[in-house]
């Protein structure tokens, strides 16, 4: 019998998740009874949750407690993870709504959905058991999943969802799997009795294998959230298929949620086996930098070509968790927010080229954008030569750091490997930058977006140059958070 | 008196069969379905298994929650499906290949 | 080795048996009047002979999936109905938030329509 003593104090520090889901529950029930008038109710309502929500996790920054008998954690990474999520989230619920008007998606369930998936990545952030990682992804993956098909009337937005559906299901076997493994050699369900065991000095080589047995699967699931090869078969179709909304608040928010699982599952959990689990990064992470950077030169899409840039962004992550040092994770989690502001901008663009009725998701979409609307050209252009890792952009110093650690970590071969692939894919970024500044338009672009999407974007793509300017202040931040 | 290997054996069977199905069977979203409740089958076996060989029950309650979430799972597979019935008038992944890939 | 699976072979014998036994019963001492009524369809709105690889409605989907996420909630209550007493204040509380949670759950596919047929 356990003696587990509940202590109502701990509830405080678990703050933002409750609060979250208490007003999730209320707004579900507003959202049904409330009439058609007040259709933005919901959206201003879901906006203060996700901003207060934020400020209760900013207060509790720098505490940090394991409560609910070892199942929870709040920590300094925790904390500044959720304000991150928190702030990026409002962004991109700025954005979505002005598709969501043109294309006459706007319902309440969108919101709902978000700040669901929202709250599967708080407790995933904050999770300390296999168990709440498990029940935090499968929070997230389920919004995300019914996110995609709420595009119902059109069969790509299915398609993507089904896909996304099925290899998520997939993934999550696998994860469970590995875990379940990992749970019958230490015993424990519970990521500190699992780092005790597996940093112990008396393991026999048995117990290793099978701690490397579960490992394999653990990083395969991982990947698989990640999107990184050879386990992105669903990347590119579900960016493509999904609504350009759902496309750009996947691509961005869960990102500081899967880097919190690893953390939590690989460095947490299983640090004592990190060279080897850097060894199967190296794979995941060369094939993705190259992947990613070839396939996305054939591509007409714009959503599938950044698709396949997020695939190479991910390599560039993946090296960071290479290295062992705290630099060198530090260094990961400034390439995930740099890579965070960077899609939201470039998705936000091309939201804002959306019109009534008009989807805009070719690249042929962007021809004479100078012409018509030089400031969001600019950005654009911004976004492009950031993602490309031209200096002084934000994207040029995660770069930089990246390949700084993986060189002081003795993997020359990596770095030159990275670097060669960054070139070839800075050809596509230009490729952009030329339709936008040297094709003529077929026809007339207006751009209809808000003054509030317009303003917020403005700052967004504002951002990547002036953290470009002071990079040293975040990295710092991201090296603290270790 | 059955020995944990034997479960472990029985679970990591169980297991490739699900798997393997998921990458034969491409036709069929349903048998997709039941091929992944077979992977959460076995995991569900080692679980208990390990569980009661450890005498741990953590690992007892983890299964209880693969279970609903299995359900909730399913519940959205289901939907999915039904949409993509009404959009297709098909369920068979063979002609769902608008997305190449 | 093999005699823990004695329980097994005596189950298996005793349900066969109870199977059997009972069906046996009923056909030799119960009336048997058919007639167009009772041969009808019951209940679950199917004709009752037919071949079992038909299609079935697309709404039957929808009920389907309502009823396997609120039956497999329901089984939390289980475990709990069992140490309840041990737990006190605590467990009741958490307990009381984990059915309200469902509630809203409820209500929203209820006011949705989902539970009507048409």
């Amino acid at each position: 019998m356990m003696d587990y003593q509940f202590n109502t104090a701990d509830l405080f520090f678990a703050l933002p998740e409750l609060f979250m889901i208490a007003a999730i529950a209320l707004i579900l029930l507003l959202d049904l009874f409330v009439s058609e008038r007040f259709q933005n109710l919901t959206y201003y309502l879901t906006q203060s949750t996700l901003a207060i929500t934020g400020y209760f996790a900013f207060n509790l920054i720098g505490e940090s407690a394991v409560i609910f008998d070892g199942t929870y954690v709040l920590d300094t990474i925790g904390s500044y993870f959720k304000v991150f999520m928190m702030v990026f989230s409002i962004v991109a619920l700025v954005y979505s709504r002005h598709y969501l008007r043109a294309h006459n998606l706007l319902k309440g369930e969108y919101f709902i959905l978000s700040l669901l998936s929202v709250l599967g990545m708080m407790v995933m952030v904050s999770a300390h058991s296999m168990l709440t990682i498990y029940l935090g992804l499968e929070i997230m993956s389920l919004s995300l999943y019914t996110l995609i098909a709420i595009a119902r009337d059109r069969a790509v937005a299915v398609e993507a969802a089904l896909k996304y559906f099925v290899l998520g299901a997939i993934a999550s076997g696998l994860l469970l799997y590995g875990m379940s493994m990992i749970y019958g050699i230490t015993g424990s369900l519970d990521i500190g009795q699992i780092a005790a065991f597996a940093t112990g000095a008396n393991l026999n080589s048995e117990q290793v294998l099978i701690l490397n047995f579960g490992l394999v699967f653990l990083v395969i699931g991982i990947a698989f959230k990640f999107g990184a090869v050879p386990f992105h078969m669903w990347v590119p179709d579900v960016y493509q298929g999904a609504p350009t909304s759902v496309t750009m608040f996947l691509s961005t928010v869960p990102k500081f949620a899967a880097t919190a699982m690893l953390v939590r599952l690989l460095i947490d959990g299983l640090g004592g086996l990190q060279a080897y689990w850097a060894d199967l990064f190296i794979i995941l992470a060369i094939l993705s930098i190259g992947l990613g950077s070839l396939v996305a030169l054939m591509q007409t899409n714009i959503k599938r070509l950044l698709a396949y840039s997020t695939i190479s962004h991910i390599g560039f992550i993946l090296l960071g968790f290479i290295t062992g040092v705290v630099e060198g994770y530090g260094a990961a989690t400034f390439y995930v927010l740099a890579y965070v502001l960077m899609s939201l901008t470039a998705f936000g663009i091309i939201i804002a080229l959306n019109k009534q009725g008009f989807e805009a998701d070719q690249i042929v979409d962007f021809r004479g954008l100078s012409k018509h609307s030089p400031w969001f050209a600019l950005l654009m252009l911004f976004v492009m030569l950031s993602m490309a890792g031209v200096p002084p952009f934000i994207g040029f110093y995660s770069k930089l750091f990246i390949l700084q650690q993986v060189v002081s970590a003795g993997y020359i071969y990596l770095a030159v490997a990275a670097v060669v692939f960054a070139v070839i894919s800075a050809y596509y970024y230009l490729q952009i930058i030329k339709t936008m500044y040297f094709d003529d338009a077929e026809k007339e672009i207006t751009v209809t977006a808000p003054l509030d999407m317009r303003i917020i974007l403005s700052i967004n793509g504002a951002l990547i140059l002036v953290l470009g300017l002071m990079p040293s202040y975040w990295m710092e931040l991201a090296i603290s958070l270790f | 008196m059955i020995a944990l290997s034997d479960y472990l054996i029985l679970s990591a069977i169980v297991f490739c069969i699900g798997l393997a199905g998921i990458f034969i069977n491409r036709t069929n979203i349903i048998m997709l379905l039941m091929c992944v409740e077979l992977i959460l089958a076995a995991v569900n076996t080692n679980f208990i298994a390990f569980s009661y060989y450890s005498s741990d029950v953590a690992g007892q309650i983890f299964v209880f929650f693969i279970l609903t979430v299995a359900a909730a799972e399913v519940a959205i597979g289901l939907a999915i499906l039904t949409l993509m019935y009404r959009n297709r008038g098909s369920i068979d992944v063979d002609v769902t290949n608008s997305l190449k890939g | 080795m093999l005699e823990n699976y004695l329980p097994i072979i005596v189950f298996i014998f005793l349900g066969i048996a109870f199977g059997v036994g009972l069906t046996l019963v009923g056909y030799l001492l119960g009336p048997s009047k058919p007639d167009e009524e009772k041969n009808s369809q019951f209940e679950c709105g199917f004709p009752a002979f037919e071949d079992s690889r038909m299609h079935f409605n697309v709404r039957y989907y929808l009920v389907a999936i309502l009823f396997i996420l609120f039956d497999l909630e329901v089984a939390f209550f289980i475990p709990w109905a069992v140490v309840q007493s041990k737990l006190g204040w605590f467990g009741f509380i958490g307990m009381s938030v984990f059915l309200l949670l469902l509630v809203v759950g409820f209500i929203f596919e209820w006011k949705k329509g989902a539970l009507e047929w048409e």
